[in-house]
């Protein structure tokens, strides 16, 4: 029986090749996407699931309260001995910190190989409560002492050319001399974890006393603690008991701390936290499934439409003794088998575009993760989800079938069904891909806006130069004139940061002229020499520029500082003092700065503050006329490495700095045109072979209506005003609904474009002119036949 | 007895018009009986034969068929009762065109609890008594059009049935083919006791079966 009807589906199959390849087709496009959708949520979904003690483990963090409430995924220096310490909560507490852009020296064939790296410096307990084995499978890491190191075995590769490197050492910042005491294995990509070079927390005092010391003044969101919990622990309780911390170590601050245990779980899907937006994962997963409609829709359409060419088949099958029941197994059997096509060839065109995808979305999925029993348990349940879903309805129209009007041929396109939820299906499918169109739109509009809007500063032709060790005035002046002198080179500013930095920030709480309270929001620290605005081109509003100085005496404010003020006029705040920093400095403001966006559209403008300091200079501006970029990069190189011998010279321009804030956006963007482009050549094909079909079915009308006097146009018309329709309602379906989820997309963005109407229109149009495409094809094809032939046939 | 009909009544509404399509029909049917239908076009000939197969309802009357009572049954029955008992061979042959030959003989038992070992048996005897092994392997559009009609009726008789009812089984075919088809009839009927009920327009072939039943405007005439 089985037999048989593989047999039947296969000769149907053959037969009607170009409906078969459409359905086949489509679907394949629509198993490939979800396959590689499926490896990406579950590559997200796997973040550190393989710690063993994975739900005890805790990272701890800090909700500052101050005028709103910033989320900071680390806690200040001084937490982690505290908790370890002075309660009985956890089994083991351990802080790291990193540092960017170190440099190595490695003795290698008797030369020695500079290498700049990220380091992490941790405390041996870290690797006790994660899963970061050793390469010969034990966590005996061994970190407690100064100067000691561990790596991982291709970082070893990388630095030494052998994974055989315990007891070989490297040279720390032209310093420390540092001896690697084990190898760890490959860190997998899947773990909040991305570091390969672990060295022992205690040489972290050079290279930030701050994060080194017992400190509780503030948090730098470089350390983070983890802790690893002793069994049956109540979270709310260990956060109620932690409520005290802040009132004993920072009674007199004005940012309220509470601390908070985030669960390993959360990490990576934690927007507030600095994790990735879970909503982008779920937009992905709605994606996948319109593409499997839409997928779906098609077959469904294509196999109703065909019910028609096949009730002579069905009233024979039931007149010979096949029951209802039989004929719908029968074709669920036979979508069953098209569905299983679709899908090998979905695998195939999965596999074949996965470096492609990886490269698109910067993640690293392999095909070894193809060969999992959850992958297989997917793919079950896809290929059998979308079989009963495009498989039963068509089946039960055709099972429907009353075998009588069947062999008597007089069945015609009502009675077999289905013309109605063809048409809602089509409808649906323009939706689907209206809304896409819309969505791709109104993305690159908002990123469009977000590049190319006036920031407030200037940060086209900059290039930042990075600091490496701090520098004294002499040090840093000389520098800085001979950097000046290079041809091509403009302006010259040391500063800690640049504007449009993102989230590398420094926030201060700060006192007002003569106010006898701390103001209760934090202010933006700039730190800058007297050629920050000059080189970043921020427009003065009022009073001018601070005077060349080595430290703060003078300041100045953004308007946005004035407005938290409450003070309507920038005038007023010339010549009022500010203490900053805890009250250690004291300074004049003797300008306003207009505002300028120093972080992503997402966040609001802060008030922020300007002042020199030289030993904070972290980053050197240098503003270049593009006219000779290369020789003028050659001699920055040259006069930087003169100062800074021992330090690998590097270079980022300010506008693609500042372009990496929209590295989400850039993503959905390419998400969204992929998808949407694939979405709308499926419902094209969908599209192709229904018109295909229809076409094909009136070939007699065509060739009557020919015969009367009707000329192609007339014909087009005839069979697009239907389909036409249908476009229409579909974008008036679609206007609202996507109307109101890019609204909810643009309330993210505090600085954000509008949603024109002619967006929807330009989509509309798109699909209408892409249908009547798909229709002339069809149609004139069928209408420049003569029409005799047509006829005769009948 | 075979079957019964007693005052059958069949009509459709039109336009508030009822509309006779059967008008009192009353038929005995015995078994190994060989009957032909004769009438005008549109006088109800296919639509009685429908009844018979139970394809079709009828709107009043009643139908003994064997021991059961068609009128009381449930649709599902009724497919139950004419599967087993019932073969039907038709005007255009109504093969399957994705089929061959053999797969369309051995469609009938793929519905019925056959082994696959039964079922070969079976339409291998078949392919025999009709002369076709040879052709097992070929599509119905590589046949004649009496060939066709071979393998129609052959795939009526595989599952062994009592009725044989066939509209216009010769309608398509010329003179010899008739004649080939109605000599196969006759041969059923008599060597295996087969009843056959068949509607025809051709004075000739009634004269094979051995009685013969006029319709005219849905009412039986004459007998
Ligand atoms: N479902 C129906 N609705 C309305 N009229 C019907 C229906 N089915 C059959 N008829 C009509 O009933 C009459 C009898 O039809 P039937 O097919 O039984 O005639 P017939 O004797 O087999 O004719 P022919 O020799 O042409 O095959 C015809 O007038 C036909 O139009
Ligand atoms: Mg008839």
């Amino acid at each position: 029986m089985i037999k048989s009807l593989f047999k039947i589906a296969w000769r149907n199959l053959i037969k009607r090749k170009v409906f078969s390849s459409i359905s086949i087709l489509g679907l394949a496009i629509g198993f490939g996407s979800a396959i590689l959708i499926y490896l990406f949520l579950s590559y997200h979904l796997s973040f550190d699931d393989f710690h063993p003690n994975q739900d005890r483990i805790y990272r701890m963090a800090t909700e500052e309260h101050m005028d709103d409430i910033n989320y900071s995924a680390s806690v200040p220096p001084a937490f982690a001995k505290v908790f370890r310490e002075d309660y009985a909560y956890a089994e083991k507490v351990a802080k790291i910190v990193d540092r960017e852009g170190l440099v190595l020296d490695v003795e290698q064939n008797g030369g020695i190989n500079k290498y700049s790296k990220n380091i992490m410096f941790a405390e041996e307990d870290f690797f006790k409560i994660f899963n970061f084995p050793l390469k010969n499978g034990g966590n005996a890491v061994s970190l407690s002492a100064p100067n000691t190191a561990v790596i991982t075995e291709s970082e070893a590769l990388e630095m030494y050319g052998t994974t055989d490197v315990v007891g070989k050492t490297f040279v720390l910042e032209n310093d420390a001399t540092i001896e690697i005491t084990g190898v760890l294995k490959d860190i997998p990509n899947t773990s909040f974890l991305n570091h390969e070079i672990f060295i022992s927390f205690e040489n972290l005092e050079k290279y930030s006393e701050f994060a080194h010391g017992e400190n509780w003044g503030g948090i730098t969101t470089n350390l983070q603690c983890y802790a690893l919990l002793k069994p049956n622990q109540d979270i709310a309780t260990i956060e109620n008991a932690l409520l005290e911390l802040p009132k004993q170590h920072r009674p007199n601050s004005k940012n309220t701390h509470i601390y908070k245990l985030q669960p390993l779980s959360d990490i990576h899907l934690n927007l507030e936290y600095g994790g990735l937006n879970p909503v982008f994962l779920v937009v992905f997963g709605i994606i996948g499934l319109f593409l499997i409609a839409i997928a779906c829709i098609n077959f469904v359409n294509i196999s109703t439409a065909q019910a028609f060419y096949r009730s002579k088949e069905i009233g024979i099958r039931k007149v010979l003794g096949s029951f209802k029941r039989q004929l719908f197994w029968q074709f669920l059997s036979e979508t069953f088998l098209i569905s299983l096509f679709a899908m090998i060839l979905g695998i195939v065109l999965a596999i074949l575009f996965l470096p492609a995808f990886n490269a698109l979305f910067e993640i690293q999925l392999t095909m070894e993760s193809l060969v999992s029993v959850q992958f297989f348990g997917f793919l079950l349940a896809l290929l059998l989800l979308v079989s009963i879903l495009s498989g039963s309805y068509p089946g039960i129209l055709l099972s429907r079938i009353v075998p009588i009007l069947a062999l008597k041929g007089k069945l015609n396109h009502n009675d077999t069904g289905g013309a109605t939820t063809r048409k809602v299906l089509v409808v649906t499918q323009f939706v689907i891909s209206i809304s896409l169109i819309v969505a791709t739109l109104v993305i690159s509009r908002q990123i469009e806006y977000a590049t190319q809007t006036d920031l407030g500063f200037d940060k086209e032709s900059i290039v930042m130069l990075q600091v490496p060790e701090t520098m004294d005035s002499a040090k840093f002046y000389d520098l800085k004139e001979r950097l000046k002198q290079v041809v091509g080179v403009q302006q010259v500013s040391g500063c800690l940061t640049s504007p449009g930095a993102g989230d590398t920030f420094w926030d201060t709480t700060v006192k007002y002229n003569n106010r006898p309270e701390r103001e209760d929001f934090s202010i933006s620290v700039k730190v800058g020499d007297e050629d920050y605005l000059n080189t970043f081109s921020i427009p003065l509003v009022a009073g001018r520029n601070f005077f060349k100085n080595d430290s703060i005496t003078e300041l100045l404010v953004n308007e946005k500082f004035a407005e938290k003020l409450g003070i309507s006029s920038s005038e007023e705040l010339l010549g009022k003092t500010l203490a900053v920093n805890g009250d250690r400095v004291e300074a004049t403001i003797v300008g306003v700065v207009r505002n300028f966006h120093d972080s992503s559209f997402t966040d609001e403008i802060k008030p922020v503050f300007i002042a020199p300091t030289v030993r904070w200079y972290n980053e050197l501006g240098i503003k270049i006329n593009h006219l000779n970029t290369k020789s003028t990069l050659e001699q920055l190189k040259k006069e930087w490495s003169q100062t800074f011998s021992n330090h690998i010279f590097d270079y980022r321009f300010l506008d693609e700095r500042v372009a990496e804030q929209y590295e989400t956006e850039q993503r959905y963007l390419s998400l969204s045109k992929v998808f949407s482009g694939l979405a709308i050549f499926i419902g094209c094909m969908g599209l192709y072979g229904l018109i295909l079909f229809f076409v094909g079915q009136r070939k007699k009308e065509v060739g009557i209506r020919k015969v009367l006097g009707s000329n192609i146009t007339g014909i087009l018309t005839l069979f697009s005003i239907d389909f036409l329709k249908l476009v229409l309602i579909a974008g008036a379906i679609a206007v609202p609904f996507a109307w109101y989820f890019m609204d909810v997309w643009l309330q993210g963005y505090t600085y954000r474009t509008q949603i024109h109407w002619w967006y929807f229109a330009i989509s509309i149009v798109a699909v209408l002119v892409l249908t009547l495409l798909t229709i002339s094809y069809q149609t004139i094809r069928v209408a420049i036949k003569n029409p005799v032939n047509s006829l005769r046939t009948e | 007895m075979l079957l019964q009909l007693k005052n059958i009544f069949k009509w459709v509404n039109s336009g508030g018009q009822r509309i006779f399509l059967l008008k009192d029909i009353n038929l005995t049917v015995e078994e190994g009986e060989f009957i032909s239908v004769m009438g005008p076009s549109g006088s109800g000939k296919s639509t009685l034969l429908n009844v018979i197969g139970m394809l079709d309802n009828f709107d009043e009357g009643e139908y003994h068929f064997l021991d059961e009572s068609v009128h009381t049954l449930k649709e599902k029955h009724r497919a139950n009762l004419y599967k087993e008992y019932i073969g039907f061979v038709f005007q255009s042959y109504h093969l399957l065109d994705d089929l061959t030959v053999y797969e369309n003989l051995e469609m009938p038992l793929l519905y019925k609890k056959y082994r696959s070992s039964e079922r070969k048996a079976m339409v291998a005897d078949m392919l025999d008594r009709f002369n076709m092994v040879g052709k097992k392997d070929l599509f119905p559009a590589q046949l004649s059009g009496g060939q066709q009609q071979l393998v129609g009726v052959a795939r009526a008789l595989i599952a062994g049935p009592k009725l044989i009812l066939a509209d216009e089984p010769t309608g398509n075919l010329n003179s010899q083919q008739s004649e080939e088809i109605m000599q196969l009839f006759k041969t059923l009927n008599q060597e295996d006791g087969v009843t056959i009920i068949q509607v025809t327009h051709s004075e000739m072939n009634a004269a094979y079966g051995s009685r013969i039943i006029n319709l005219l405007d849905g009412r039986k005439i004459g007998d």
